[in-house]
């Protein structure tokens, strides 16, 4: 059992701001360690065009399957691809699958969730029943039939892994919005007569934030990982192109011949950007939402 | 506890039509013709308006919808527009090998989650229980594909023997010892996220019920610590891990179709998979629909679950 956390006043200047941050971290160190991966992530998509030692679809036969070494950090592949620059430049598909793609599933999810919550009734009952229907698939069956329907496009995967994460936005901001809605700063301000739109967007959305940057760091993670199996089943961003789960379904033809390096880079990169989002949103929840915490 | 069964299942209707809706909407929206496909080489426009009319392609959607469906209700999903099987009959061919997979994942990961995350909470912070939480927090993160194909470069390639094959499916009826063989890599591929998701759960709620009032009186009237475990503490922290077992049943679906196509296992997993770059629609469409029923059928079993096992849920009281 914590003691119950006091209030703490932090005078609003800039030298307060950062102690208060500071303070934040140090209580919190899984916000920084989970941060400083996310960081490193959004780091090398940005700059993977002048850290990338090589040209990523750049064919050299001459140094096909060479192992790792000095020269090629990982390798590279049977077309002689530094695979070390294909991971640099892959992680800017997953990283920007991630972040689109997220950003549909929050800005449906959040509006459906607000408007359900807030109007309640019918428009509540159907998009309740529709939100319903697409939990009703297991996710990566959904973004999977998705995607083969819209056809194989980093676009439409985008699209498939947003339409996806939709409902877990849309069921907390209704949650939350419900128990929000009675309570007495909501009611005086629809007393002075401020209009519906207003209430939820400057009253109501504020009280959701927490609870929602937590969920969108976690769908972070689910987003690389489904756009890695969207592209492992060749459903992603189509070849030359560098994608991780791509590379790693091209690498499988020559897991007989033990050319294990052609795989290990992307498979590790997955890992470390699916690992630092569910690391930082772990963290984040037990720091931001205590009620969502989970105990152990 | 029948009347919510009832008004449960009553409930899934409408959910079920929207879920229909939604994929056959879906399936119209694919890139290119299956009416081509459906033709072959044949490219003659009168054999080609033939072959629409009859698959009643020229209809208007609404029309085609509602055909579809007094048809899917008896079963009838249709023909592959590849191999001209009726598609419940791929379907229930290939069931078998995928529930066998599904079930032997679910049995490993559930048995794992059980002993590690019980040994885990008892012996809390020690080197176990650290062990068991860098398992979990690594496993939900880890991509299934390339853990199948880590498995496959280790146990078919490098270890002398070949002691795993790499892939490929024995029907259990020919040879179960060969069927075993082959299902060891698949199922432990298929089993580690769902393994980290169950223990991380048990450990957790173990280590809640530890912390009850009806654990210390238990203790305090002298009962060995073992009894304690078991028959008090396990008892009970049982009960959320039964709900996340039961959603783990979509993330064995979903996962089926990796793993079904990385191990060559012809699974419905592989089956969707193989029929979507094809363009065969009504396939992906019934496979889809199949994994969507199971899941929620799935997650109302789960609630059925729950309510015998917790005497103190009541659904009948949470109606008002």
């Amino acid at each position: 059992m914590t003691a119950p956390a006091l209030p703490i006043v932090v005078p609003l200047t800039r030298a307060g701001r950062t102690s208060s941050l500071r303070w934040f971290l140090r209580r919190n160190p899984r916000i920084l360690i989970g941060g400083t991966i996310v960081a490193i992530l959004l780091f090398v998509a940005a700059t993977a065009p002048f850290i990338a030692p090589y040209d990523p679809i750049k064919v050299d036969v001459s140094q096909a399957l060479v192992p790792p070494s000095l020269t090629h950090l990982l390798g590279t592949d049977d077309l002689g691809r530094d695979v070390f620059s294909r991971v640099l430049w892959g992680s800017r598909v997953s990283l920007s699958v991630g972040l689109i793609s997220v950003s549909i599933g929050f800005l449906l999810g959040v509006s459906i969730g607000l408007a359900a919550g807030y109007l309640g009734g019918t428009f509540d009952l159907i998009a309740m029943r529709v939100i319903d229907a697409l939990l009703s698939f297991p996710a990566l069956v959904l973004a999977i039939a998705i995607t083969a329907a819209l056809g194989p496009q980093i676009q439409n995967a985008m699209i498939a892994i947003g339409i996806v994460a939709v409902p877990g936005y849309a069921r907390l901001t209704r949650g939350q919005v419900l128990s929000i809605r009675a309570r007495e700063f909501i009611v005086a301000a629809r007393t002075i007569g401020a209009p519906p739109l207003r209430i939820v967007l400057r009253h109501i959305f504020p009280n959701v934030t927490n609870a929602l940057v937590v969920q969108a760091t976690l769908a972070t993670a689910f987003a690389i990982l489904a756009e890695a199996a969207l592209s492992f089943l060749g459903l992603g961003p189509q070849p030359p192109y560098p994608s991780w789960g791509q590379d790693i379904n091209y690498s499988q033809r020559y897991l007989a011949n033990l050319k294990w390096w052609m795989s290990a880079g992307p498979g590790i990169a997955i890992f470390l950007a699916v690992f630092g989002f569910n690391f930082l949103g772990d963290a984040l929840r037990d720091a931001l939402d205590p009620r969502l915490r989970r105990s152990g | 506890m029948t009347q919510y069964i009832l008004r449960r299942l009553l409930l899934m209707i409408p959910v079920a039509l929207l879920v229909t809706i939604g994929i056959f909407v879906l399936v119209r929206l694919a890139p290119g013709d299956p009416v081509l496909t459906y033709a072959g080489e044949d490219r003659d426009p009168a054999t080609i308006a033939h072959i629409r009319e009859q698959l009643g392609l020229d209809q208007p959607l609404p029309v085609q919808y509602a055909a579809w469906l007094s048809r899917a209700v008896t079963g009838d999903l249709g023909r592959s527009i590849q191999t001209k099987q009726r598609v419940l009959e791929a379907i229930t061919e290939r069931l078998p090998v995928t529930i066998e997979l599904g079930l032997t994942a679910l049995a490993i990961s559930v048995t794992i989650a059980l002993i590690v995350g019980t040994l885990a909470a008892v012996k809390r912070n020690s080197v176990l229980d650290l062990l068991s939480t860098s398992f979990t927090l690594a496993g939900v993160s880890f991509p299934n594909f390339y853990l199948g194909l880590i498995l496959i470069l280790v146990f078919a390639y490098i270890v002398p023997g070949r002691i795993f094959p790499p892939g490929g499916f024995t029907p259990f009826t020919t040879d179960p010892l060969e069927n075993l063989r082959r299902l060891v890599l698949p199922a432990l591929t298929l089993a580690a996220a769902s393994t980290a998701v169950n223990l991380r759960q048990m450990r957790s709620s173990l280590l809640e019920a530890f912390s009850q009032d009806y654990i210390r009186t238990a203790r305090a009237k002298g009962l060995g610590e073992r009894l304690v475990i078991v028959r008090h503490a396990l008892k009970n922290a049982l009960i959320p891990v039964v709900t996340i077992i039961g959603l783990q049943v979509g993330a064995i679906i979903e996962g089926a179709f990796i793993t079904e196509t990385i191990f060559f296992i012809p699974g419905i997993g592989r089956l969707a998979v193989q029929a979507i770059p094809a363009g065969d629609y009504p396939v992906v469409q019934g496979v889809v629909i199949f994994s969507a029923i199971s899941f929620m059928l799935s997650t109302l079993v789960v609630d059925v679950l729950y309510a015998v096992l917790d005497p103190r849920i009541s659904y009948e009281s949470a109606k008002a």
